[in-house]
């Protein structure tokens, strides 16, 4: 080691915490990126080799009863390279200890042929064999909610008849990465579960021996998809198609590319200002260690250092402090990875989902926030390595001050002498005190996001519990049945109101846009769900016509007022010209409303629904909930409760735990940009402070010209930050506006004061810390020295 | 020649500080250095003092203990009966900013403030100071008083700093080499300035510097080395700053 490097290591040693502060601050940025980058990576590798190794089909339909033959006929069109026909159904199950009654989709697996596409992966037991009875495959979700083991045995009622079915292995698939229940947001794995059950046994419970109700296909290389759609879109229609569809309207599918689409948003924004903010703190901390060193620079020049010796010293300066920084990065991305990898376990199944570090990001991240802080401090450098010796040796002349320009206005004359001293530093360094200003309002900025990321969050779903739905809990019946069906809901125990729902699945066309989804019909009167405007307000459902969520109506272009052509994808495939009558706001999925009666009359099928929303009496619940699980002709139960119970036990927790991991990164900058500046601010004023001190001021009087200046700048920061902060938010929140989710902007009061009070306490203790500093000071030291 | 203040104060008054068997030492052991060794010292009001001696003979460290910036490590050091020896860091706060006027090598100016606002500074904490601008007028800078001191010289910064000192009417001005940064055209404004406010104020005005000629204008002459007090001459007669010979 060279003399000049051992110098090197004292200078850090003397500078430790400031070098730590900006260290931790780039960490954060980077521990930020590579854990995103790398769950992305995770998320990807193990979803497209999971996709490859089952056959991961690449277009389904859903039908109602189509015979064995058609999937020849299915194979013949063109582009298609292999067919898999299967029945998927929806039974209602009993399982002990649980209140509430449980679903299940029970699939289809052949009994003789080798399943083609959406191959099993068994993780437990043993695969269905040939002419087992009452045997089923349980998902890894479902079962591990209820401690479920190969051997064990669950009850469920099959077309009405209740089975004791005995669990014989534990399973995955492709097609049920994420497993929720249909058009659910959130996942419950208590109230609902994948199963899977030989062909011959389900054909038969359910009277479909020699058909299928569902048909999953894969393309041949350069095939259309588009026509592959079309061309069984029109097969299907005979048989009760409800229209197929490619991978990117796959619900599981679509959770996991929404889960990467919001970590590539996170994983870019936010880092970024981390590491913008570290690239600042290295320059500000290099500048004033090389205005300090003035003198050492000077005789090392004068000692025969060439100027590169100089310059190369100070960029290893840099060089030690951005180490620490990556080092501390990767190390805490990669901790942080890996626990959050296992978070995601609770919502997406694969067979491995192993954290794969993303060393490309690592690298590239750590390069790229080097070079930054190294551009940024490379001015600094160059002028070290520009000063003549001789100029370096000699004490610089006084810093050239003006009045301030607020001295100037009529408070002017009321300011204070340690005002003035803090305004007239502020203004003499413009570009230092702006780019402070700027960094401490980054700091209260990234202070916001996560919070305003909670509050939207608790916003949706109040709005969408609290605000829209009443109910207690909604049912759907096995098939759509006369509208007296809702009288036997009404006779059920403890139902105190219940409304009719009929849900359709259409496809909605506008010009060249489409979408398909459940068109939902609701009764004229009805008070369990409600329509809201963006002020909240409830609005009658019109008597003819749809109300579109905004966010359909954005997807397909239209606006109150305008046209939309309605193709109803099941029973009689009638099609309609609707008027969009208006639009609600909503922020899960895309949902269309309209009237029960004018659906019917539609469909041209009479008084029908398919399922009623009910509240139920508290003292009853139990009564209720038996004679739910008793209920042969109903296929799914939805408690409300249930459902807000889940998502705080998974949903909730994973956000907090983002949330808390986001907020602790903003609060380690706040406290980083915060102190550096303060410590910096008494390096600067070091010699103007001992000399108050020596004219007789207190220790308080002097810190307090001190903490003014930062008080200024913090200040300045603060409304610039806070708006700074809503801004990106809402940028962030745009951009994860996706057709499954979207986020409003919720701003309120606590968040700011949160981002306030952690910036007023950062800015407090740094200056706390700077004025301790400042009282052990050795006043004659500090005196001497010319500089 | 001329010669200055007849009216010389003299050791008949009670003096300003009694120091005794005044000790500093830094470090201990072997590394232990003795700044100051037993020095025994009166100081009396009006009198002005140059302190001589070597680099490292103590000087400073004598006039850091008389100006209450640093504590000896023994002896006596007595001002008007305070002990300054035993006072804590709040005592001596007070006691620099109610009685001692400070002037340095390199001015420690307030960078950020006008002449005046770095005079006003210190009037705004005193009990009776004069005015900002009586104080620039003894030192000949009212006309510069709105300037900050990257617009003045040398000699001016130093003259602002010495009515910094004086303004608040201080009974002891402790002057650190105050012209070791000055040529000698500037230092000799700058000494007139220190000299006129121990004649017209009658503050006890302690000179530290290498200059041995600047010795002449001072009522007393101490001689410090290797931290001991080797020799006192006391001026028959204190010449004018102009009559120095340099």
């Amino acid at each position: 080691m060279t003399h000049l490097d051992r110098k090197l290591l004292r200078d850090l040693r003397t500078i430790k915490s400031q070098a730590l502060a900006v260290a931790l601050v780039m960490a954060c940025g980077l521990a930020m990126m590579v854990m995103t980058r790398s769950l992305i990576r995770s998320l990807e590798t193990a979803r497209s080799e999971y996709y490859a190794r089952n056959r991961f089909a690449e277009v389904f339909a859903g039908l109602k009863r189509a015979p064995l033959s058609l999937v020849d006929e299915i194979a013949r069109i063109d582009g298609v390279a292999a067919v898999q026909p299967g029945i998927a159904l929806q039974v209602t199950l009993d399982i002990p200890g649980l209140p509430e009654p449980a679903r299940a989709e029970i699939n289809s697996v052949p009994d003789r042929a080798v399943q083609q596409l959406n191959r099993l992966h068994l993780r437990s037991g043993h695969l269905l064999g040939l002419g087992s009875r009452h045997e089923i495959l349980v998902g890894e979700a479902f079962a591990e909610a209820h401690g479920l083991q190969p051997g064990a045995t669950i009850s469920a009622i099959l077309n009405g008849r209740k089975l004791a079915l005995r669990v014989a292995g534990v399973a995955l698939s492709p097609e049920y990465i994420f497993e929720s229940p249909p058009g659910a947001a959130l996942p419950d794995n208590r109230t609902f579960g994948i199963f899977w059950m030989r062909y011959e046994e389900i054909a038969e419970a359910y009277s479909l021996k020699g058909g299928f109700n569902k048909v999953s296909l894969t393309l041949a290389p350069g095939a259309s998809e588009k026509h592959v759609i079309a061309e069984l879109d029109r097969m299907l229609v005979p048989y009760g198609g409800t229209g197929a569809f490619d991978r990117k309207d796959h619900p599981s599918h679509i959770r996991v590319s929404d889960e990467i689409r919001i970590l590539q948003v996170i994983s870019f924004g936010f880092p970024l200002v981390f590491l913008s903010v570290a690239a600042f703190m290295t320059n500000a901390v290099m500048s004033r260690q090389i205005h300090l060193q003035r003198e050492q620079i000077a005789i090392l020049k004068a000692f025969g250092f060439t100027d590169w010796q100089v310059g190369l010293h100070f960029f290893k300066f840099t060089l030690a402090i951005v180490s620490v920084g990556a080092l501390l990065g990767a190390v805490g991305g990669m901790l942080l990875g890996y626990r959050l990898v296992d978070m995601y376990h609770l919502f997406f199944r694969f067979p491995r989902l192993d954290f794969l570090v993303s060393w490309g990001t690592l690298f590239g991240a750590a390069g790229a926030s080097s070079a930054t802080a190294f551009v940024g401090v490379a001015g600094v450098v160059k002028r070290a390595m520009r000063l003549p010796p001789a100029q370096a040796m000699r004490p610089e002349a006084p810093a050239d001050y003006r009045p301030a320009l607020l001295e100037r206005t009529r408070f002017g004359a009321r300011m204070t002498l340690s005002v003035r001293m803090a305004l007239r530093n502020v203004q003499r360094k413009p570009w230092q005190s702006f780019l402070t200003t700027v960094a401490l309002s980054l700091a209260a900025g990234i202070l916001v996001i996560p919070n305003a990321f909670r509050d939207g969050i608790r916003y949706v779903l109040d709005f969408q519990w609290d605000l829209i739905q009443h109910e207690t809990v909604s049912v759907r019946l096995v098939e759509p049945g006369p509208a007296r069906a809702l009288e036997d809901f009404r006779h059920l125990p403890g139902v105190v109101t219940a409304e009719p729902m009929r849900t359709v699945p259409v496809e909605f066309r506008a010009g060249s846009r489409s979408r398909r989804l459940g068109l939902v019909g609701l009764p004229a009167n009805g008070d369990l769900t409600r329509i809201l405007d963006a002020q909240e307000h409830p609005k009658p459902i019109p008597a003819h016509g749809v109300v579109l969520s905004r966010k359909l109506a954005e997807v397909l272009g239209v606006e109150r007022g305008g046209l939309l052509h309605v193709r109803v994808l099941a029973e009689k495939r009638t099609e309609a010209w609707l008027p969009v009558t208006d639009l609600a706001e909503d922020f899960a999925g895309i949902i269309a409303y309209m009237d029960l009666e004018a659906m019917n009359r539609m469909l041209h099928s009479g008084d029908e629904i398919n399922g009623a929303r009910l509240t139920i009496a508290g003292g009853s619940w139990s009564d209720f909930l038996e004679a739910m699980k008793n209920s042969p002709r109903t296929s799914g139960v939805v408690i409300k409760e249930a459902m807000r119970d889940s998502f705080r036990k998974t949903t909730a927790e994973s956000i907090g735990l983002l949330q808390t991991i986001y907020s602790l990164f903003a609060t380690v900058v706040a406290f980083g940009i915060a102190y550096n500046s303060a410590r910096i601010s008494l390096s600067e004023r070091q010699r103007e402070l001992a000399t108050l001190r020596v004219l007789g001021f207190s220790q308080a009087e002097v810190g307090g010209v001190l903490v003014m200046e930062m008080v200024i700048l913090a200040a300045a920061s603060l409304p610039v930050g806070l708006a700074f902060g809503s801004l990106l938010a809402g940028g962030i929140l745009h951009s994860v506006n996706t057709e499954t989710v979207r986020l409003p902007l919720v701003l309120t009061g606590a968040n700011y004061a949160y981002s306030v009070l952690v910036m007023t306490l950062a800015t407090t203790l740094s200056l706390w810390f700077a004025c301790r500093k400042l009282n052990r000071l050795d006043l004659v030291g500090a005196l001497k020295a010319p500089e | 020649m001329c010669v200055v203040a007849a009216d010389s104060p003299s050791s008949a008054q009670d003096p300003l500080f009694v120091v005794r068997g005044l000790t500093k030492t830094y470090g201990d052991g072997e590394a232990a250095v003795h700044a100051l060794v037993g020095v025994d010292l009166d100081l009396f009001p009006g009198e002005l003092v140059v302190l001589l001696g070597a680099s490292g003979s103590g000087k400073s460290t004598l006039l850091n203990n008389l100006g209450g910036l640093d504590t000896p490590t023994s002896g006596k050091l007595n001002y008007r009966g305070w002990s300054l020896d035993e006072a804590d860091q709040e005592g001596l706060t007070r006691y620099r900013r109610d009685v001692v006027g400070f002037v340095f090598q390199f001015y420690n100016l307030i960078p950020s403030l006008t002449a005046r606002e770095n005079v006003a500074l210190i009037t705004e904490v005193a009990a009776d100071p004069m005015s900002p601008d009586d104080a620039l007028a003894l030192v000949g800078l009212t006309d510069r008083r709105n300037h900050f001191p990257a617009q003045l010289s040398g000699g001016e910064q130093q003259r602002v700093a010495i009515a910094r000192a004086i303004a608040k009417r201080p009974e002891v001005l402790l002057c650190d080499e105050p012209t070791g940064a000055l040529d000698i055209h500037t230092g000799i404004t700058v000494l007139d300035a220190v000299q006129r406010i121990n004649r017209e104020l009658g503050t006890l005005t302690v000179i530290i510097t290498h200059n041995a000629a600047i010795a002449a204008m001072s009522d007393r002459v101490l001689t410090l080395s290797d931290g001991r007090l080797v020799g006192q001459k006391k001026n028959p007669q204190r010449l004018a700053v102009q009559e120095l010979q340099w």
